[in-house]
């Protein structure tokens, strides 16, 4: 089997396209919403969140499951109305409250309110997040920044690895992947109310750090191509590469896939989100690396008029491919 | 084959160092795996002090430092970030809330003395108080709703006059928290208090204020951050001629057990130069905690067997290499961690069970290469060379971008984050020896043994199955 990417190339842009058109409709009807392209979790806007589980070594303590409605009437009446409620767990022992940003004391308070409606609560399995909304303001920032550093520090040394357009494409395919892991999740808040925190950008600085490696490996196999089969067009030489890299590209996104699978199936509530938005990533990273880095690249040195490349070019390229092990 | 044998020792003393290390050496778990409070402190600037410098801060973490070893928290971890916030990481804390209360309060103690003429004035204050209070539940009677709110707002202001009366009787001693020597909550009949001692100076000075009260026939002002605790008298009887020698008094006010507990540490611990204010807690309770250790070895061994999987059935014999060589690189970046103290927190645990997952794509890029060569007609061994020789620039290149990415989550990320770039980065840095150093070893070693030297174990189909391009 042999794939044509070049040929069938207006497909995987029509492809692309509609993912990120369906992400970003998403984020703009989140944004007339809420005011924000994704539903942003307590770590960058500041609020609080608690998660009590009732104390079941006590007696008559876990009788019964916990209500929503009479959490909603403890929190209401300690003038937090509007708070998220979400009763969890198989027995409906456990609760969480996302509120505005509470100090130690309102936080005591309702502890001690809800603890004298519902029951008594294990500490043990407690768990308190509360974020001030300058510190949210300065992980979101850093999270940003670290993000535009990343991007800068690749397209950096892919320009000093390789020629500049190489680079300017492999970055088009990072904001591909990257845009339709964001938009995926913009369309999550919108019908699922999922959150993004700041393991959400750790997400996707691994996606950029990870689905560059397939985009690199393909243009290091044109490179090499081009070096061998000087003349050639590049249409024929960007086919060739991506065939060769094809099972190399699966395989690697394959295991990936599967460690992150078993994340995301036994690693608890914490990484779900996270797992699922590398699985997205990764996914879309090997997709853009085969389908449209390459084809990006082939039609740039078409329409530049650099379909076939120049033989003392060539040359010196296949110099700087060779000499690493030696 | 002399240097082969060299490295295949090497290796092997590598996997014996690393399970001896990973037994020896306990693992350093984060917070959210073990169970505790981390606190991220403000220091606020004040009028006096409008710039927070160094020694704000460390005045602020030593006080920290001290109000922590009186909660009995073991292994507490107190460190100053960025300019002006201290971080505080309480393992195994088990009332999160008196934590943060005892940690969070300015504590400035000062005993002050009472100047009578400004008595009457807070006198009449008290009485225009205590005359709106009485008219408001006849004005709820009435129900004149805009008359109960204006008297309401009347009271509240007058509240804020009475409360500023109280400051202007009271004048500044001198003898403030500095002076402390001790504090201890005591059972005064049945009623908490606070009961500390002066330091030698300190005693002095409570000596003279205390006679200059009882001569003077006028009460003492105990305050805690500019409010009223406690107003006692000094009988006159008693201390006219000496004041309250010994450097011993008790403070009284609406004290529980335990926020006497609490207000024991703050004075014990020294007051804060600076008011601050905890901008964020977490806290995971130790079962949590533990969950999370298990579900994150569940996910950890299930990743890393199908990863094995894949590889064995995918690659056969170069398949088995690798796995061995995925196998020594877990073992070698676990003993890692502990022998570089590297503290696991969660993300740092999904940055672990990730790196298993990617770790195999050197040996997937070099396995893919040989394929070719075999398929292209090279005999084995040298297919195998030329397999590691040039696969080598791209695993190069696919490395050193992810270590890009990691270094920007280092340094520019906070806590967590850090904890999955940094044990993302020391996986990576250990495949890269692994997949090269450790499968090259392994498969040349391989090769040494007759009965393994087959083509069709390392690529399936080669006589029959025409190369790629032939078949579109």
């Amino acid at each position: 089997m042999k794939l044509s990417v070049i040929r069938q190339r207006g497909l995987w842009w029509a492809i692309s396209s509609a993912l990120i058109l369906a992400g970003l409709a998403a984020m703009a009807i989140l944004w007339t919403q809420i005011h924000a392209p994704l539903r942003p979790s307590l770590d960058f806007v500041g609020g609080t969140r608690l998660q009590f589980e009732l104390d079941c070594t006590k007696p008559n303590n876990c009788d019964r499951p916990i209500q929503t409605a009479a959490v909603r009437d403890v929190v209401d009446a300690q003038g937090l109305a509007g708070s998220t409620i979400q009763v969890l767990g198989q027995e409906q022992h456990a609760v969480t409250i996302r509120t505005t940003n509470l100090d130690v004391d309102q936080r005591s308070k309702l502890q001690s309110a809800l603890e004298s409606k519902i029951g008594t609560f294990d500490v043990k399995k407690t768990q308190i997040d509360t974020v001030g909304p300058t510190i949210g303001r300065q992980l979101f920032s850093s999270g940003l920044l670290s993000l535009i550093v990343a991007f800068a520090g690749i397209a950096l040394y892919l320009t000093i690895r390789y020629q500049f357009d190489y680079a300017i494409f492999a970055i088009v395919a990072l904001l591909h992947d990257v845009l339709i892991t964001v938009g995926f999740f913009a369309i999550l808040g919108l019908i699922n109310g999922t959150e993004v925190d700041s393991l959400f950008i750790v997400a996707l600085l691994t996606i950029v750090g990870f689905s560059v490696n397939d985009t690199v490996v393909i243009y290091d196999r044109v490179r090499e191509t081009i070096a061998l089969n000087p003349g050639r067009h590049i249409d024929d030489i960007v086919d060739d590469a991506v065939n060769q890299t094809l099972t190399r590209s699966i395989n690697t996104t394959m295991t990936a896939l599967l460690t992150l699978t078993a994340l995301f199936l036994f690693g608890g509530e914490t990484l779900k989100n996270f797992a699922l938005a590398l699985i997205v990533g990764f996914t879309m990273g090997a997709y853009s690396s085969i389908f449209v880095a390459s084809t990006l690249l082939a039609l740039w040195r078409e329409r530049t008029g650099n379909a076939i490349a120049p033989v003392n070019a060539t040359a010196t390229e296949a110099n700087v491919s060779k000499d690493p092990l030696g | 084959m002399g240097r082969q044998r060299g490295l295949l020792l090497l290796i092997l003393a590598l996997v014996i160092a690393s399970i001896v290390v990973i037994v020896k050496v306990p693992t350093r778990l984060g917070l959210d795996l073990r169970g505790g409070s981390q606190l991220t402190i403000q220091v606020k600037p004040t009028e006096e002090i409008k710039k927070i410098t160094e020694r704000e801060l460390e005045a602020v973490q030593k006080v920290i430092e001290g109000r922590i070893n009186g909660l009995g928290v073991s292994e507490p971890v107190i460190q100053t970030a960025g300019e002006d916030q201290v971080l505080v990481q309480l393992p195994g804390v088990d009332n999160p809330q008196q934590a943060e209360r005892v940690l969070g309060g300015t504590a400035q103690l000062d005993f002050r003395s009472e100047n009578p003429t400004q008595i009457a004035f807070l006198r009449v204050r008290q009485e225009e108080l205590q005359e709106l209070q009485t008219k408001q539940p006849a004005l709820e009677k009435a129900g004149d709703q805009a008359a109960i709110a204006a008297n309401q707002a009347a009271i509240v202001a007058k509240e804020k006059q009475v409360e500023d009366a109280v400051k202007q009787v009271y004048e500044k001693t001198g003898l403030d928290g500095r002076y402390l020597k001790d504090a201890r909550t005591e059972l005064q009949g049945n009623v908490w208090a606070v009961g500390i001692s002066f330091d030698q100076k300190g005693a002095d000075l409570f000596a003279a204020l205390t006679k200059k009260a009882a001569q003077t026939n006028t009460r003492l002002g105990i305050f805690l951050d500019d409010k009223l605790l406690s107003s006692p008298s000094v009988d006159p009887a008693q201390f006219a001629q000496t004041g309250i020698t010994g450097g011993n008094a008790v403070i009284t006010g609406n004290f529980t057990a335990e926020s006497a507990r609490e207000l024991e540490l703050q004075l014990r611990g020294g007051s804060l130069p600076v008011p601050i204010q905890i901008v964020e807690n977490r806290t995971v309770g130790a079962t949590l905690g533990q969950d999370s250790i298990r579900s994150s070895i569940i996910a950890g061994i299930g990743g890393l067997t199908l990863v094995l999987v894949f590889m064995v059935v995918y690659y056969r014999l170069p398949g088995v290499i690798a796995a061995i060589a995925l196998v020594i690189y877990a073992l070698l970046t676990f003993a890692a961690f502990n022998l570089l103290g590297v503290t696991l927190t969660l993300p740092g645990i999904a940055g672990f069970i990730l790196s298993i997952g990617m770790a195999v794509d050197a040996n997937v890029l070099i396995f893919e290469r040989t394929r070719e060569e075999i398929k292209a007609g090279k005999t084995l061994y040298r297919s195998v060379e030329s397999g590691f020789f040039r696969a080598f620039s791209s695993i190069l290149d696919s490395n050193v971008t992810t270590l890009i990415a990691c270094a920007a989550l280092f340094w520019l990320g906070a806590g967590l984050v850090r904890g999955f770039a940094l044990t993302l980065a020391l996986g990576v840095v250990i495949s890269m020896f692994t997949a090269i150093t450790c499968s090259r070893t392994l498969m040349l070693y391989v090769l040494s043994i007759q009965s393994l030297r087959k083509p069709e174990l390392f690529c399936p189909n080669i006589p029959n199955k025409p190369s790629a391009e032939a078949t579109s």
